[in-house]
């Protein structure tokens, strides 16, 4: 994408000014950061259910993994582009952000990943919380599935926000574009592996929704790093990738042409 | 080094009938209606050149302003900027060029204003040197180094200005397109930002396209004047020349005021006795008025440029 280079050189200030205004909402972001720990009521929730006896391979254990590896994850992937577009779009914000000579969805993207070590500050007390709870949930992957965990997590982060970025350009072509979000975030929790993991679905429909995007966001990188998907599962992953950054060039290329019908 | 031809912009804007029953009618058919915000426009401006752009709300300026600096399509018709169509927005077109829109800000609201410019000019690509020359070059200009440091939202709307303005010269843009640059400035602060951009230019040679309702900003900064109405080029020429075209007729004012010379066509205005006649009658009246008043003090003046500007768009009404 055009401007790539530019902001790998800008990147270092990008993610200063990032950061500063991270800490300038500190109270805001830490909230904002906590409100994405629905995987912890997950676990409560699944914990209980397993009390009798394993639900499907789940044990209490196995779900105490999973839902430790969900937090992780999701804080990893979690981006905000849906809803900045969708406002800057509507109020005309967005146009001092395309008078800068680099793509303002590029910068959106390097000012995601500099607020990484702000959201590490947050959830590593978290799972050290969590392990110390439970010691038992600890694990020790395999190799194989550490090497595969990295690229499996970093497309799950670059597809999660490919796809918010696409929702979030929705708002070129309708008012009330996060109506369309709000019913694609309900569809994700549930076959994204958000609330539960896929592997407990009726045999013959899992195969299918792991086929879908939703998987490639969140829970792909999970059963990778515990050994449950193997590398074909990052191949699936980059297809994805490679699928959402054409849709979002498309929607890119055609609704700025629109800009000036809603907001500009 | 501005080269347009034919530009033409037309919104598709939808119309809801009032009401519930309007709103309800709305889901199942929405009517549409074309609004053409600019028609047919065509205008050229060299390199180093100051040009005021005026019209009425609504007459196309801020769209225009907009599709130049590659905002917005043009629906039909040709732009050239610095040999770059904007709407394709090219870095090296972005890189030339500036926007100061009045009402949006490119500032980063919670951090101080320091910030956005280190952030330019890493975007923009500027070195270290060149930068900081520029930057300081712009603080002193306008007076702002007691603002840099401070965040963005504690600032006031003026401080804010000159920090916006700052934040969209320090890469050093060679054409300046500034929508309504002091709007809601006090007069005090319209001055510093007018002998700003004058003296920006002077320095650097910069193409300066502005629109302003206020007139101050238009006598002050531009020799050349583009009026614009329903999106329609109606006056493209100099500042004078218009005055002297629309409005042949120039005011003689008489201090102290004396009712004895309404006999001779004044009126009586804030404590002093004005009449407006026709540049050719300016002599005769003046020599009058020093025959029955020989210690008056008499002024001759341009008709307020305001007056001059109405009288523009009324007959392009008309």
């Amino acid at each position: 994408m055009e401007g790539l280079g530019r902001a790998f050189t800008a990147f270092p200030a990008i993610q200063r000014v990032a950061f500063a205004g991270l800490v300038a909402y500190r109270a805001e972001m830490i909230i904002w950061v906590l409100s994405a720990t629905l995987p912890l009521v997950m676990l409560a929730l699944w914990n209980a259910a397993a009390a009798g006896g394993p639900v499907g391979d789940y044990g209490q254990v196995e779900f105490a993994r999973y839902f430790t590896v969900n937090l992780v994850v999701r804080q990893i992937t979690g981006a905000w582009i849906v809803w900045e577009l969708n406002w800057a779009i509507r109020k005309g914000e967005l146009s001092p952000r395309l008078l800068r000579p680099m793509n303002p969805l590029v910068f959106n993207f390097a000012e995601t990943m500099a607020a990484l070590p702000f959201r590490s500050m947050v959830v590593v007390p978290l799972v050290a919380a969590l392990l110390l709870w439970r010691p038992e949930i600890a694990f020790r992957p395999g190799v194989p599935a550490l090497l595969a965990f990295v690229p499996s997590v970093a497309l799950a982060f670059a597809c999660a926000w490919l796809t918010q970025a696409i929702f979030g350009m929705f708002a070129f072509w309708f008012e009330q574009s996060m109506g369309f979000w709000t019913a694609y975030f309900a569809l994700w929790s549930l076959c994204g592996g958000y609330f539960v993991p896929l592997d407990l679905f009726p045999e013959g429909f899992v195969g299918a929704v792991k086929l879908l995007p939703f998987y490639a966001t969140l829970g792909a990188p999970i059963d990778v790093l515990l050994g449950r998907a193997g590398i074909e599962t990052v191949g699936l992953q980059v297809a994805w990738l490679l699928a959402l950054a054409a849709l979002a060039r498309l929607c890119w290329s055609r609704g700025i042409r629109r800009y000036g019908a809603v907001g500009a | 080094m501005i080269r347009v031809r034919e530009l033409s912009k037309t919104y598709r804007v939808p119309v809801k009938k009032p009401g519930f029953l309007g709103s309800f009618q709305s889901i199942f058919s929405r009517e549409y209606k074309d609004v053409h915000a600019v028609s047919g426009l065509s205008f050229d401006i060299e390199a180093g050149e100051r040009v005021g752009f005026l019209g009425p709300n609504g007459a196309g300026k801020t769209t225009t302003l907009k599709m130049l600096a590659g905002l917005l399509y043009p629906t039909a018709g040709s732009i050239e900027v610095g040999g770059h169509r904007p709407q394709d927005r090219a870095r090296a077109f972005l890189e030339r060029i500036t926007l100061v829109m009045g009402q949006k800000q490119q500032l980063l609201w919670d951090l101080p204003a320091r910030e956005s410019f280190e952030l330019n000019r890493a975007m923009y690509g500027v070195e270290r040197g060149p930068f900081k020359a520029a930057l300081d070059e712009l603080v002193t200009m306008l007076r702002a180094e007691p603002l840099l440091d401070r965040p963005v939202r504690n600032l006031s709307l003026g401080e804010r200005m000159k920090c916006e303005l700052i934040a969209a010269l320090v890469h050093r843009p060679q054409v300046l397109f500034l929508d309504e640059p002091t709007i809601g400035l006090d007069v005090e602060m319209q001055v510093q930002v007018r002998q700003f951009i004058a003296e920006h230019n002077r320095q650097t040679g910069a193409t300066v396209l502005l629109t302003s309702h206020y007139m101050q900003d238009i006598a002050a900064l531009t020799p050349r004047l583009l009026i614009i109405d329903g999106g329609k080029l109606r006056y493209d020429g100099a500042l004078a020349a218009l005055a002297q075209r629309v409005a042949p007729e120039r005011r003689v004012v008489v201090r102290p005021a004396d009712p004895e010379l309404a006999a001779l066509g004044f009126v009586a205005h804030d404590g002093k006795m004005v009449a407006t006649v026709p540049s050719g009658d300016v002599n005769r009246l003046v020599q009058r008025v020093l025959s029955s008043h020989p210690l008056a003090d008499i002024g001759i003046e341009d008709p307020p440029l305001e007056e001059v500007i109405g009288r523009v768009f009324r007959e392009a009404v008309a």
